[in-house]
């Protein structure tokens, strides 16, 4: 999955080798071997050749143009190159099915044609109008990765006879690598300083390319894709400002790609922070367009066409199976396909990966990557399996009676500590392969696991809670020393997964016979949320409403003054009241949550599959 | 620094011993390192022993009296707790400062000047393990040039390979004598007042520590003026008056959960800080002679299990309350396990 | 204004309470010279009144004379730089902070201030009080590294500026920081004190207060004076004239409390349990601090018990307090509680009552 999705970044850092004799020569060292390694599973190799297209000589001669590469239409060119340096006989083979087969078509876009539409029409607008009719020049288009969105540019782009000019963040230099350079005379340019004046010069300027070359006066589309990351407050507010002047200035039309990160983590602080700016850009005029996963049946039947030319045997039914798995995002269908295909028998694996289980069920496929361990190479959506672990832990399916395995472990145990065996694996396989994090994984549970108590169970209830609160004193313990000690993090990560978990099955002495839950999303990070929000109010207004005179103590305001306040009606138009909207809204900000929280469509997913587990 | 104000200097600085010679009540020691003054030969050295017994002050008074106020400045580097001490300080400032070489020992101004500087650590073992390890080459290094007084509470704390260099000083509590005289010494000079309830209550609530019983005397005084009664003492230390600590006590021997709580409450409203209610509590248990040897058991391990609590941060009201309880059916001769645990 | 903050006696001649201390530090300033002072005791003993009448004494008016400044700090910490956002309140003669409000961040925040300060110290031209007062509330939240940090910037400074410290409980400050200032234990006011300032306040705004009333106020304070001047407004709002035996309406989220423990007194199940979840959220939202809550259900639950459960409970209170402590989110552990007191008292009824 990674190979595959942000191929193009490498372009600009090849051509920063090719561009810099110093920099080349100062790590040929280092870079020498990855490069070899790299090469036979990266289209380096193609897009280089590529470069050394006569239109590429341009860029080189002109200074400011690093980052700017120019994508020519014809790939086979590209190919050619790419076998030249492998030198294998079975290219096709080993070429990455996701450069192989990029759409070159409107028709061979999967994405929804009303999207593709509109797109189109909009660049068409902005192209054909003379300069000054339309006043804003930037559509954001947003959407998970592997949606098409840069494919669809690329093919509008053709189709209209127009240039894509790419900004694309340089290959990241990792600071020890900068260390190790410094003598070598390069500075260390962070990302958004690049972007930063990337926007400059573009403003500046506009595309030298286009008065520079005599040649047709071809229309230019500029295309912004994978913003430079920020952290903290004032990274990000430069980028902001950056993006503001971008939005406000450019007259060519501009396309800016912004990916939609899984939103189950609410914490994920770059994912909020691109929500933030695509408001923001909106705001600033920009039009908007978001990108829908694209559906299984698109994705069928591209799988479908690439497997007709690759001549592959896959059966209907394995095309199904990867087209679901996906989650609607087709450059991972791709090349899970690739992948699959590649196995020496692709038959016999497939039987493994679903031991004669029958197709009709549907949903125990994708299961089966828990159940016996042999992973389905192309399982994407993490969080659906997060749900099943859940679903599984909080079901705590026992045997109904000992196998006569038991007396293998031959010490006794107490009659009340007893407990039949699990109708699964190991718990800490199951969470290692729903790749679950010990802090949400034990949020999750403690939301959800006294829906599944016996209702006479306290005893049982004091149980789980109790180890969730032993769960959570190890993932506390974590926090004092974040990145001093980067094993022993993880040993208490995994020991507090551990511990929540089995907490939860041990504690669970009578399961509930089995039926239809739907899991909800932890609350606690909403009351967090708020709470802090409040927190946060509170403090601010100490100054203004009390004058500083009275204490400084948020706890103090909280539990004295607040109610005192409230109760004398002491309200301060405004100081006072956005903190007690805040507080009746609460309650019916709970009630539309969880629609916010999951996607639909997960959302779905992830209620009927617990259902009858 | 700019220059103090004469009255708010600390007087446990002001009547700091200058002289190895006026180190109070550590004999043997005094003897050792006055011997060592002698020759001028001085090994690297590990101070250790309880608070307020005199270490920091005998180094200080070495180094004095092998450099004068004139070198002493640029011969003696000294280190506390308070600096930062990570395994980089210890890399690069006491390893710069440990590289140099010094001129060879002319005496100047009557001091004998010796061919070596002097670096003093103060409270060694708060250093961490991996500073500890990274000292013990520079010390190896330079100890042509440099010595190392190592000044610590506990020296288990001390690495193993640390203290093998060096000569080891044990420092001996004060006994009351010393104090005493000490105080009225400084009570003399000071001009206060203090009379002999006074005195004792000094000496005991600071427990062999001179440095405390001068603080607390200088902080009685300013609050209170010169004449200083044993009460005033007492609130100034933050001890704990006995009474309060006896009400308690007597709360828990009585069984009744009501009037534990009510004492509980007010020990928290007086403000007193439970951590010394705990230290006192403790006193009053290991000495009383009413309470079997397994009844104290009970409740010291509970004393200690809260202090570790109160450490963590865990609330105070809390945790004395859970002593009580713990007290109270220790008394009681109730049972250790609770009745109703599943 | 409330009448806290109208009837706070502005000097140290005014204050009623704790006339004696107030005496003392008067002569401490008089005298010229300040050391560093700790001042600690319960919320609502008067710990913050004595500081600010202090600061007036130091100072004259001028110290009263504050604004609210939100101030970014750019803090050099080794490799990279932090900016901390913290809001202090300072006059031309001090500052006065909250530390711990930078969270992790609290040790930076010590040194960098306690430099900046010591940096433009003023200049008085009656070469007069040549330093400045840093008031640091909440002390005994800071962390170790802080407490540390702040020995250290204590003495490196002495002489530009003075420290008054502030805080609840001196067990959570280091020995080091406590030798080092004069400490003056602030008790909370007795009940009959807290009678005699309801009284004197009652003078003042013309309002006849009978005397039990102003007892049963001073009673249910759990002698803070804060709360008991709170109180005695609320109740002049609600009823006026005074009967003595009117209802003094209690704090909101006490009475939300109360509720939670008759909740758990009367059932105890897994859903129940989920129930009282959703209650202690509403709590934590409105940021009531989740030890307060605890407490206080312990307290209301007590009420309601036999003496042998007593202990018990009061075990498990003080055991997922310290849980909480170290822990990360405190909603486990009060609902650990919660469920070890549920089942506890399920087992006691089943053996009281079969």
């Amino acid at each position: 999955m990674v190979m595959g999705k942000r191929s193009t970044i490498i372009i600009s850092s090849s051509d920063d080798e090719k561009k810099d004799p110093l920099w080349n020569s100062s790590r040929s060292n280092s870079k020498s071997k990855s490069k070899s390694s790299v090469r036979g599973t990266n289209p380096r190799g193609s897009k280089k050749a590529r470069l050394s297209d006569s239109r590429s000589r341009l860029c080189n001669d002109s200074s400011n143009v690093n980052e700017i590469t120019l994508f020519c239409e014809d790939f086979d060119d590209g190919f050619s190159g790419f076998k030249v340096s492998t030198g294998s006989g079975k290219s096709s083979r080993k070429d990455l099915w996701v450069d192989k087969y990029k759409p070159r078509s409107l028709e061979e876009l999967a994405v929804h044609k009303k999207k593709v539409e509109e797109v189109k029409v909009w660049f068409e607008e902005r192209l054909k109008a003379t300069r000054e009719e339309f006043c804003n020049h930037v559509l954001v288009i947003t959407g998970q990765a592997g949606v098409g969105k840069s494919a669809t540019i690329q093919v509008i782009a053709s189709h209209l006879k127009a240039r894509v000019c790419e900004w694309n963040t340089p290959t990241p230099t990792i600071w020890q690598e900068h260390m190790h350079n410094s003598n070598a005379g390069i500075r260390y340019t962070s990302k958004l300083d690049e972007f930063e004046s990337f926007v400059e010069r573009i403003r500046k300027y506009g595309l030298v390319q286009s008065s520079f070359t005599g040649e047709l006066k071809s229309s230019v589309i500029l295309l912004i894709d994978d913003l430079p990351v920020t952290n903290g407050k004032v990274a990000y507010g430069r980028l902001y400002n950056c993006l503001h002047l971008l939005v406000r200035s450019t007259r060519i039309p501009t396309a800016i790609l912004i990916t939609d990160y899984g939103k189950s983590d609410s914490a994920d602080h770059p994912a909020r922070s691109f929500e933030e700016l695509q408001l923001s850009l909106e705001n600033a005029g920009a039009c908007k367009v978001a990108f829908n996963p694209i559906t299984t049946n698109s994705i069928k039947k591209t799988l479908s066409r690439i497997c007709r030319q690759e001549q592959c045997n896959v059966t209907a039914e394995q095309i199904d199976l990867i087209a679901k798995a996906s989650g609607g995002d087709i450059r991972h269908a791709i090349t899970s396909l690739q992948y699959f295909c590649l196995k020496p028998d692709p038959m016999r694996s497939l039987s493994l990966s679903n031991p004669t289980t029958s197709y009709s069920k549907e949903k125990s496929d994708e299961l089966n990557p828990l159940d016996d361990g042999f992973s389905l190479p192309f399982g994407r959506d993490e969080t659906l399996s997060l749900f099943h672990a859940l679903g599984k832990f909080l079901h705590n399916k026992r045997e109904t009676e000992y196998s006569i395995a038991s007396d293998q472990d031959a010490f006794l145990v107490r009659e009340r500590f007893t407990r039949l065996p699990l109708k699964m694996d190991a718990p800490e396989k199951v969470l290692c392969q729903a790749h679950g994090q010990a802090r949400p994984i034990a949020d999750f549970l403690h939301e959800n696991v006294l829906d599944f108590l016996n209702e006479e169970a306290i005893d049982d209830a004091w149980a789980v809670a109790s180890y969730l609160s032993d769960a959570d004193f190890l993932l506390a313990t974590l926090r004092g020393m974040i990145a001093r000690n980067h094993e022993a993090d993880s040993v208490v990560q995994s020991a507090a997964a551990s511990v929540a978990v089995r907490g939860v099955l041990f504690g669970n002495s009578h399961p509930l016979p089995s039926r239809w839950h739907s899991i909800r999303r932890p609350n606690l990070w909403h009351v967090e949320q708020s709470s802090s929000h409040n927190k946060f109010e509170l403090l601010r207004q100490r100054f203004c409403a009390y004058n500083g005179l009275s204490s400084f103590n948020a706890s103090v305001i909280a539990t004295e003054y607040t109610p005192v306040l409230k109760w004398l009606g002491y309200r301060e138009p405004e100081d006072l009241e956005p903190h007690q909207v805040m507080m009746r809204g609460n309650e019916t900000e709970n009630d539309n949550f969880d629609g916010m929280s999951l996607d639909d469509q997960e959302g779905k997913i992830s209620e009927d599959e617990i259902e009858d587990w | 620094m700019a220059p103090m104000l004469q009255s708010s200097q600390p007087w446990v600085e002001k009547y700091r011993p200058k002289q190895v010679k006026d180190v109070a009540h550590q004999d043997e020691v005094v003897k050792v390192l006055s011997n060592t003054l002698e020759t001028t030969n001085c090994p690297h050295m590990l101070f250790y022993g309880p608070p307020g017994t005199g270490k920091t002050t005998t180094a200080l008074a070495i180094a004095h009296q092998l450099y004068g106020p004139e070198l002493y400045k640029s011969r003696v580097l000294e280190l506390n707790a308070s600096d930062d001490r990570g395994i980089n300080v210890v890399r690069t400032k006491i390893k710069d400062f440990a590289a140099v070489a010094v001129g060879s020992g002319h005496r100047q101004g009557g001091y004998p000047c010796p061919p070596y500087k002097i670096i003093i650590l103060d409270e060694a073992d708060s250093m961490t393990e991996d500073a500890q390890n990274a000292l013990r080459r520079t010390m190896e290094t330079y100890s042509k040039v440099t010595r190392f007084f190592f000044i610590c509470n506990y020296i288990s704390r001390i690495i193993e390979p640390l203290a093998s260099r060096c000569a080891k000083f044990r420092f001996k509590p004060l006994s009351e004598e010393i104090m005493s005289s000490r105080i009225l010494h400084i009570c003399n000079e000071e001009g206060l007042n203090l009379d002999s309830e006074a005195l004792s209550t000094l000496s005991s609530i600071s427990q062999g520590d001179l440095r405390r019983a001068i603080t607390y005397l200088q902080g009685a005084a300013r609050l209170f003026g010169s004449n200083i009664s044993s009460k005033d003492l007492i609130s100034v230390s933050g001890v704990i008056p006995q009474e309060v600590v006896q009400a308690l006590f007597a709360a828990c021997k009585s069984g009744d959960f009501d009037l534990a709580n009510k004492e509980v409450n007010n020990v928290i409203a007086e403000g007193y800080p439970v951590s010394q209610m705990l230290s006192q509590l403790f006193d009053v248990v290991v000495e009383a002679d009413d309470i079997s040897d397994e009844q104290k058991a009970r409740i010291c391990k509970r004393l200690g299990e809260t202090d570790k609590c109160l450490v963590d941060g865990a609330d105070e009201y809390l945790q004395l309350l859970e002593v009580a309880s713990n007290t109270m059916r220790a008394l009681c001769n109730m049972p250790q396990e609770f009745s109703f645990e599943s | 204004m409330l009448w806290v903050d109208k009837h706070r006696p502005k000097t140290l001649d005014q204050i009623i309470v704790h006339e004696e201390v107030a005496q003392n530090l008067k002569k401490l300033v008089t005298e010229q010279d300040c050391p560093h002072l700790l001042f600690y005791g319960p919320t609502g003993s008067g710990k913050k009144t004595l500081i600010m009448a202090l600061l007036r004494q130091m100072f004259g008016p001028g110290a009263e004379k504050v604004k609210v400044e939100n101030k970014t700090w750019k803090v050099d910490a080794g490799s990279r730089t932090i900016d901390l956002d913290l809001t202090t309140l300072s006059s031309t003669h001090h500052v006065e902070l909250n530390p711990s409000d930078a969270g992790f961040q609290d040790r930076y925040i010590v040194q960098e201030i306690i430099k900046e300060m010591a940096k433009n110290r003023p200049i008085d031209t009656k070469g007069k009080k040549g330093y400045k007062v840093l008031v640091l509330n909440e002390v005994d939240k800071l962390s170790r590294e802080a407490q540390h940090s702040l020995r250290r910037t204590m003495e490196k400074y002495s002489a530009s500026c003075r420290l008054i410290l502030c805080c609840n409980s001196s067990s959570k400050v280091t020995e080091a920081i406590r030798s080092r200032c004069l400490n003056v234990r602030i008790h909370a006011p007795t009940e009959e004190q807290i009678v005699k300032v309801l009284e004197f306040i009652g003078n003042k705004e013309g309002v006849q207060l009978p005397s039990g009333l102003a007892a049963r106020i001073a009673e249910k304070s759990n002698r803070s004076l804060r709360r008991a001047i709170l109180s005695f407004e609320t109740c002049r709002v609600q009823q006026y004239p005074f009967t003595s035996n009117q209802a003094i309406p209690p704090m909101d989220w006490e009475e939300y409390v109360s509720e939670i423990a008759s909740d758990i007194m009367k059932e105890q199940s897994p859903k129940r349990l989920f129930q009282v979840r959703g209650k202690l959220y509403e709590l934590l939202i409105n940021c009531i601090p989740p030890e307060i809550i605890l407490k206080r259900l312990l307290f209301e639950l007590l009420k309601k018990l036999d003496a042998e459960l007593k202990h018990e409970v009061c075990h498990w209170a003080a055991y997922y307090e310290h849980r909480m402590r170290l822990g990360q989110k405190s909603i486990f552990h009060m609902e650990a509680f919660v469920a070890k007191f549920m089942s506890i008292y399920k087992a006691f009824l089943i053996a009281t009552f079969g």
